[in-house]
């Protein structure tokens, strides 16, 4: 006998899977936010070599960028208490969100800073300006210009990966999904609308994102 | 008493020697051409003018302003020195107008109705007032070069460094950038310019100073250096590229 579709158990819940996806959405845009800005102040230490923070941020990016993100929230949510710092299933959430993207961040506006031709460096030394002058008003904003693509690819990356966020109980889209298919063991159902609810989350999102890189990125009428 | 002094100057790049004591005096209101073959020292002589290149001995005074080896703080030296590029080199985010606003709010504070005020008087100095909002990719080489030269004099120089500023562009672009430098000559600006365009340094130099090797191998007025080069080196540079 073949297998009857049942959708109504999971619509039933929609208003659990619309919560786990503003929940999601929060995340992400929260971690984006630090994240990058995280991911600024850690390229301005790598590209000027400002000791002794490149090496650090240096150790900070190799970490993070190999090991994997469901191990690095299960060290903050279930490690860190054991040295005395505790806190709640969304901090947690959102600080490994933001170290990880911090640290890609790191990398990929590292990335569009050195790609500074030595020239404008040079016109702005000419015209007196400082190097903090000079990274505000010439160097940061062509810099994220060139990578912003790379930036918005990586914030998807991260929307994505949130979904294991749900293992230690955040209540997000997966958690919701999760939540919905052990009431109704209607497994296919549920993750086929979930898989259906990220994806149009995603294309939203670099729609957005691309739409803000436009405006206040690249900041000129086309 | 000049306006730009530099004494005794010494530069190395690693074990090359570039600049083997350089001593050169410019009166206010001189135009200088510097020339001589790729690697007599002429451009990296300039760069130092501004400490673009640090120097390793010697001494630079603009207008009571030093400079000497190993010095941190440039800032007041390049307040009084203004610089134009081979490759233009503005700021590609920015408008032209932005362009030569952003160094008098951002370094001298100026207030950004008087700054812009400024940029509109200085745009139309080099015949681009209509230009303002335009972006670099949106002017044509020689428009952008003026503009370079806009944002430079924006700061008020004391002297305007050109460092072969019109090798980047297309021959019939050249004149449009020349005749600005000429009008800004006219108008008394000290100049320090590297330069292949030898007719116009006969024309609008008051001194050419040739490098040769590292040093400052012949000096004078353009005319009698042209005319009657007092070294085999120098006849021979005139020789070829006349």
């Amino acid at each position: 006998m073949a297998y009857q579709f049942e959708f109504t158990p999971v619509f039933e819940h929609a208003d659990l899977l619309l919560k786990g996806a503003g929940f999601t959405l929060a995340l992400t845009v929260t971690g984006a936010v630090l994240g990058i800005g995280l991911g600024i102040v850690g390229a301005i230490c790598r590209a000027w070599q400002l000791k002794p923070f490149n090496w650090l941020f240096g150790a900070y990016v190799e970490v993070i960028r190999n090991t994997p993100f469901l191990v690095q929230l299960f060290f903050i949510f279930f490690g860190l208490p054991s040295l005395g710092v505790k806190m709640g299933e969304w901090e947690a959430a959102v600080l490994a969100m933001v170290i990880n993207l911090g640290a890609y961040s790191t990398e990929i506006i590292r990335a569009g800073i050195i790609a500074t031709p030595r020239g404008q460096l040079e016109a702005a030394a000419s015209l007196a300006m400082s190097r903090a002058e000079t990274f505000r008003h010439v160097v940061l904003r062509p810099a994220l210009q060139k990578v912003w693509p790379a930036l918005t690819s990586q914030v998807i990356i991260v929307m994505l990966g949130s979904a294991v966020c749900s293992q230690i109980a955040t209540e997000e889209l997966t958690f919701a999904a999760n939540f919905i298919q052990s009431r109704s063991f209607r497994a296919f159902e549920t993750y086929f609308v979930t898989t259906a609810i990220y994806f149009a989350l995603a294309v939203l999102l670099r729609q957005v994102l691309m739409a803000l890189g436009r405006r206040f990125v690249i900041g000129r009428p086309a | 008493m000049s306006l730009v002094k530099i004494a005794g100057l010494h530069k190395h790049f690693g074990s090359n020697h570039v600049l083997k004591g350089i001593d050169l005096e410019i009166a206010e209101g001189e135009v200088v051409a510097i020339i001589g073959r790729s690697g007599s020292g002429k451009s990296t002589l300039l760069r130092t003018i501004n400490g673009l290149e640090s120097i390793d001995d010697g001494e630079i005074v603009v207008d009571g302003a030093t400079l000497h080896a190993g010095d941190k703080d440039l800032r007041p030296l390049r307040l009084k020195v203004g610089m134009v590029f081979q490759q233009f080199n503005l700021f590609p985010h920015l408008t032209a107008g932005e362009n030569v606003m952003l160094a008098p709010t951002v370094v001298k504070k100026t207030p950004r109705a008087e700054a812009m005020e400024i940029a509109r008087k200085m745009m139309a100095k080099v015949g681009l007032a209509e230009k303002f909002d335009s972006y670099p990719d949106q002017l044509s080489g020689g428009q952008q070069q003026r503009v370079a030269i806009a944002r430079a004099l924006a700061m008020n120089p004391r002297v305007l460094l050109c460092d072969e500023i019109t090798s980047a562009l297309d021959p019939e672009l050249v004149n449009e950038v020349l005749s600005v430098v000429k009008q800004l000559a006219a108008e008394g600006m000290t100049l320090v310019m590297v330069t292949h365009e030898m007719r116009f340094a006969r024309e609008v130099g008051d001194k050419l100073v040739f490098m040769y090797q590292g040093r400052v191998h012949e000096a004078g007025p353009p005319r009698e250096l042209f005319a009657n080069p007092q070294t085999e080196e120098l006849a021979s540079f005139v020789g070829s590229i006349n």
